[in-house]
């Protein structure tokens, strides 16, 4: 039942709104950010991750989360493209907002940053749950982890994690590596197997664990080891992000300033790799990186420049299309090298990687197959951590004309001498058998 | 609602953020570090005067220097500002503010406008802000220009009018037209009333003030608390705001002269922990706030405490109140105010806080570090000549380990340690009790420190692993098998196979520097099949035993055995009992050993080797193994390429076989024409009359017509539309029709010949 429910939700959270798309398609990046916060002071502990999105120009909006008059829509319409939830412990939302209005916003196309901490509430968890992310179910449980916790004079319960798993994605996490281990305190997540949507950003070592550091265990704990997740994304189908972290404090002035050394490394770090990584993490979520645009496909035979309306089984074609990736002021030519397109007809029948020519283009050439009936040149570009790309043009094939076959075939001189020998004897016959004396 | 809602959870998040709130700290470098980032003038100067005076006072506060960067177009502000009569009261305040740091103007030259427009707003203020703007604006007059004379007229009657807005509750308004009360407006308003004090020119009576301190004495009635001893003032404008507004009050009004105030002292140690357990705001009103709230309680030292006295009056006061109970109403208003009395007659000012601070909390027993302490004021200034006392140290069981023992002081560092632990000090978690003792009663007077200051202490240590065993067992006989020694620091390569009658024990010994048995918070066994299905054994205490039983649980199961006090973990694997947790995997499995706890310095995280198992086939209704997640790099990687096959055209045979063919073909042809010559064929009986010739050479054209017609449709039909399918019908039975006619005369002409010939 659980199962079932959960399915439905995920179905319907990646099926529903996919032609909804919020942002104008000139210009992807989110504007107006809904900050909702169980605490006003949060925007003062908080202050240097929302200073730097203020900076990159997006419009925050704080509200408590219980503040009566929250709604995301009004006349219909969503008033935000984005959505902060720095509230954990909220039970219930404020005004009309609650975990479906949420999932629908996501479902609209627009962006979500979550962040549940220790004792995250069910409402959290459930909103979690449907971007196929699940909170260790313990409420008291904290990742700990007894080798690589930073080695901080405060904390000695090993909870404050110096954490370096970091997915390996110039798309997430930028071009400019994060030398500095990230800074982690809270609640471990694991993934949904069946979801391949979601995937873990931050994950923890093989030595940790989720558990309550100050009780002693009675029982294996739920996840351990590198199942747990730290900080987790996920884009929908409809290009829709999600970051959900299982830790307020990632986000917080404190640990962005804090320094950082991780037990058993000699590496001391002047300050943590928190802001790096969140602010990375922030650009991807608002589509400041990794939102690709394609241009239309452009097709046509050797030699021509004008698209057929149909091609001719074994027609030789040149097929080219225009990538450009949204570099959060301007579109930039996106090169790399695993475009593919298909030429399709109930399966592949032709599949290439098309070459660029590292302005944006890509193109290829082939022989349309031998098989006659409706293609589809698709191209569906699927990279970690960019949005995906699925265009698809429609085009015919039809078999020879009767009089595109060979016509003077050798191997059929002796048929054809035989017809013009009779036909030539017959001609001599008749003049023979009229005429003879 | 919401507003209750929010109040209520201020304390739990600010407990979640500084959760280590029971250690504050003073304020460090780290602090002005952030205050450079926090107070970022745009273009070299700030945005409002009052934005420029909350960055100027915290960056004096803290001791940056950053005056000469902003004084010139901040000045050219302030002057401005003053030289306007038009300016509104709130920038005149400010500017002078401003102008109290970068001393943008000095002397006696403040233009007299100003002054009278501040005495007038004082005059016919309504509003408490009015009050506050205009006030505090003739003070700051007073303190920068010597030669204008600031004073108020009727200080009496503004006093009155300002204690007018008070509310019963100690809280004040802000207007006599809103009935809204805050704590923000009473700091405000102390402020404001210590400015009159100053300002008047004859003493204010003593009764007015009196009433202003019982006030006083109410508002700390609804004073905020943690558990930990921290106090704060809670109001719509946030905590900070509040707690700050009520601090800067108190302050300059326990400054003025004439006034006397008594806090309690925890309270003041307590305001002062709730402002170092912020940590660093990132909002520059919240920093601002923080640090001048600071520098107030830092910099009161005008006056002195008399603890003894105070305490004795409280009780005098506490017992009065006992008996009052039984009184009546009227009694009670006498009562209260004696306690007012007692205030007032014992000359009372708040105290420095001192606050103890531990640069680690975490001691390394393996590396000999001693334990630091360090007592300093809030701002991190030197504290006065005291020692320090660890009263107590207990452990996680309640017991105390250490007792009243002094801390050594190292002078160049200015901070106390303990070197020396005792005997029986071993890894683990205390709580420290210190205690601050001042020394020199005149210190006592100045300064104030919490009572006890109760600090968690990890202590951690090498853990020595020992006598570590790997061995299968036979279930039944519990004879072993096959055993080996290892050396879990290292990843082993240990390689066992076992069937599921067959038991796997691991038994290592975990012994604290002292030669304790330890017991990890983390100590599991993990076996991960191939196809990543993975299982957790918790290495658990399940009893004492005195020798080694395997008992045969269908569980995994540790048996801890004290022997000659060594602890063995003993971890017993049935694979019985498992094979349904393992799904009926058979196959390798690696065997992975983590242990680690806080207090252990060598946590480890071991591959001990592999093993194989031979697990039964798998029952239909068993539970399938469940999925694995996918790795998302191999999701993405592109496809392999695919190219059509082409369908092969059928084999064709040689080009000259089927020349030879064709040679073939015409040879009868040939013999056909060398066959008449030799039968010698003629056409003799070709018509001779020139009607009957002409149609015959007609008929015989019109033939070779139509097969030339064959002949040029197969030739050039699919080059050129000319002669496709129906064009060539068309001519062909025009020709046909020809034909019929001329091949009916032709050999009507014949028949008609012959006939001749029979009949001649």
């Amino acid at each position: 039942m659980m199962n079932l429910s959960r399915s439905v939700a995920l179905i319907s959270l990646f099926l529903l709104p996919l032609l909804t798309f919020s942002f104008s398609v000139d210009n992807p990046t989110d504007r107006r950010v809904l900050v909702l916060l169980d605490d006003l002071s949060l925007k003062s502990s908080h202050s240097i991750f929302f200073s730097t999105l203020k900076s990159r120009g997006f419009d925050l909006d704080f509200k408590l989360a219980e503040d009566s008059k929250l709604a995301l829509q009004r006349y219909g319409q969503y008033v935000y493209d984005g959505l902060i939830i720095f509230a954990p412990s909220t039970e219930r939302f404020g005004g009309s907002l609650d975990s479906k209005s949420i999932a629908d916003f996501v479902d609209s196309g627009r962006d979500l940053i979550l962040s549940a901490d220790t004792s995250a509430s069910d409402l959290i968890r459930g909103i979690a749950l449907e971007c196929g992310v699940d909170f260790d179910e313990d409420s008291s449980a904290m990742v700990i982890d007894h080798s690589s916790f930073s080695v901080s004079d405060v904390d000695g319960d090993h909870t404050l994690i110096a954490a370096d798993g970091l997915v390996k994605s110039h798309a997430i996490l930028g071009k400019t590596k994060i030398e500095a281990p990230v800074l982690f305190r809270g609640v471990a997540h694991s993934l949904n197997p069946t979801n391949n949507l979601v995937l873990k950003v931050l994950s923890a070592s093989p030595s940790a664990y989720s558990a309550n550091p100050s009780s002693k265990l009675s029982s294996p704990p739920q996840l351990t080891g590198s199942a747990i997740s730290l900080v987790s994304v996920m884009q929908a189908r409809n290009n829709a992000r999600v970051v959900i972290s299982g830790s307020l404090q990632l986000f917080s002035d404190r640990l962005f300033r804090s320094g950082v050394q991780k037990a058993g490394s000699p590496n001391k770090y002047e300050k943590s790799g928190n802001q790096q990584f969140v602010t990375e993490l922030s650009k991807w979520v608002f589509h400041e990186r990794g939102h690709l645009k394609a241009g239309s496909l452009v097709h046509h035979r050797v030699g021509e420049t004008d698209e057929p309306a149909i091609y001719r089984i074994k027609d030789d074609l040149e097929f080219s299309v225009e990538i450009l990736e949204w570099s959060g002021k301007s579109w930039e030519p996106y090169v790399a090298d695993d475009v593919q397109v298909q030429f399709y007809m109930m399966s592949p029948y032709v599949l290439k990687t098309l070459s660029t020519d590292k302005k944006g283009l890509y193109h290829t050439s082939f022989k349309v197959p031998d098989v006659y009936g409706v293609f589809q040149f698709k191209v569906e570009y699927e990279k970690l951590g960019y949005t995906t790309l699925s265009l698809s043009k429609q085009i015919p094939v039809r078999p020879y004309r009767h009089n595109e076959y060979e016509r003077f075939i050798p191997t059929a001189y002796p048929y054809y001498g035989a017809c013009f020998t009779t036909m030539a004897g017959f001609f001599v016959f008749s003049f023979v058998y009229l005429y003879h004396k | 609602m919401a507003r209750g809602l929010s109040r209520f959870l201020v304390p739990l998040l600010l407990v979640a953020i500084c959760n280590a709130a029971s250690v504050s700290h003073p304020i460090s470098d780290s602090h002005r570090s952030a205050a450079l980032d926090v107070f970022v003038p745009l273009d070299g100067s700030y945005k409002s005067l009052e934005e420029a005076y909350e960055a100027l006072k915290s960056l004096e506060i803290l001791g940056i220097d950053k005056k000469s960067d902003l004084s010139s177009v901040t000045c050219e502000n302030v002057v401005k500002v003053l030289g306007s009569p038009s300016s509104a009261l709130k920038d005149v305040f400010y500017a002078l503010s401003v102008n109290g740091i970068l001393k943008c103007k000095s002397g006696e030259d403040v233009s007299k406008d100003i002054v009278s427009k501040l005495q007038a707003g004082a005059k016919d203020a309504k509003l408490l802000l009015d009050f506050y703007y205009s006030i505090r604006g003739l003070v700051l007059v007073k303190e920068q220009f010597a030669g204008t004379d600031p004073s108020l007229g009727d200080a009496a009657a503004i006093f009155r009018s300002i204690k007018a807005l008070s509310q019963s509750d100690g809280r004040w308004r802000y207007s006599s037209n809103n009935a809204e009360s805050s704590t923000f407006a009473a700091g405000l308003a102390f402020e404001t009333l210590a400015g009159v004090i100053s300002l008047a020119p004859s003493e204010i009576d003593q009764s007015l003030i009196q009433t202003v301190k019982t006030g006083i004495l109410k508002l700390f009635d609804s004073i905020q608390k943690y558990d930990d001893g921290t106090f704060y003032f809670d109001g719509s404008e946030g905590p900070i705001s509040t707690t700050a507004s009520v601090i800067r009050g108190l302050t300059s009004f326990a400054a003025s002269e004439s006034t006397g105030l008594n806090l309690p002292g925890d309270k003041i140690v307590g305001l002062a922990k709730f402002f170092l357990g912020v940590g660093i705001p990132g909002d520059a009103k919240d920093f601002f706030n923080q640090i001048d709230a600071l520098a107030c309680l830092e910099d009161n030292r005008q006056g002195y405490f008399h603890a003894i006295y105070a305490i004795y009056l409280l009780r005098l006061v506490v017992h009065h109140l006992r008996i009052m109970n039984k009184m009546t109403a009227e009694m009670i208003s006498v009562e209260k105010t004696i306690i007012c009395a007692t205030v007032v007659v014992y000359d009372f000012r708040f105290s420095v806080p001192l606050i103890l601070s531990l640069p680690s909390t975490v001691i390394s027993l393996s590396k000999k570090e001693p334990l630091k302490v360090k007592v300093s004021t809030v701002l991190g200034s030197k504290a006065p000549a005291l020692s320090v006392k660890l009263a107590q140290a207990l452990n996680s069981k309640g017991s105390s380990v250490i007792n009243n023992q002094e801390l050594k002081f190292d002078a160049d560092s200015a901070t106390y340690f303990l070197d020396s632990f005792p005997k029986n000090f071993d890894v683990g978690k205390y709580t420290f009790v210190f205690e601050i003792l001042l020394d020199e009663s005149a210190n006592e007077k100045a300064y104030i420190t919490e009572a006890q200051t109760k600090v968690p202490i990890a202590a951690t240590g090498a853990i020595s692993i020992e006598n570590a065993e790997i061995a299968v067992l036979d279930s039944d006989v519990g004879s072993v098998e096959s055993q080996k020694k290892l050396d879990l620091t290292k990843d082993g390569g240990v390689s066992l196979s076992a069937n599921h009658l067959q038991k796997l024990r691991l038994s290592f010994q975990l012994t604290t520097p002292l030669g304790l048995v330890f017991k990890p918070h983390q100590a599991f066994l993990k076996l991960k099949h191939e196809s990543q299905v993975e299982h957790i054994f918790l290495v658990k205490t399940s009893g004492k035993k005195s020798e080694v039983v395997l008992v045969k649980f269908l569980k995994l199961r540790l048996d801890w055995l004290l022997l000659k006090n060594y602890l063995i973990y003993l971890l017993a694997t049935d694979f019985l009992g498992l094979v349904e947790k393992l799904y009926y995997l058979s196959g390798k499995y690696e065997i992975q050993l983590t242990i680690g706890d806080a207090s252990m310095e060598n946590s480890l995280l071991s591959n001990i080797g592999h093993i194989e198992l031979d697990l039964p086939e798998r029952p239909e209704k068993a539970p399938l193994p469940p999925l694995q997640p996918t790795d998302p790099y191999s999701r993405f990687v592109p496809k392999a390429e695919i190219s059509h096959i082409f369908r092969v055209p059928e084999k064709l045979p040689a080009k000259q076989l089927s020349l030879i063919f064709l040679g073939l073909i015409v040879l009868p042809f040939i013999f056909f024409l060398i066959g008449l010559t030799r039968l010698g064929v003629n056409i003799k009986s070709f018509p001779s009359s020139v009607g009957a010739a002409t149609s015959a050479l007609l008929f015989h054209g019109g033939i070779g017509a139509v097969l030339l017609l064959y002949v040029l449709f197969w030739l050039k039909a699919s080059s050129q539309k000319l002669l496709d399918l129906f064009t060539t019908l068309k001519a062909l039975s025009l020709l046909g029709v020809f034909l019929l006619f001329v091949g009916h005369r032709t050999l009507s002409n014949l028949a008609a010949a012959s006939n001749k010939l029979k009949s001649a």
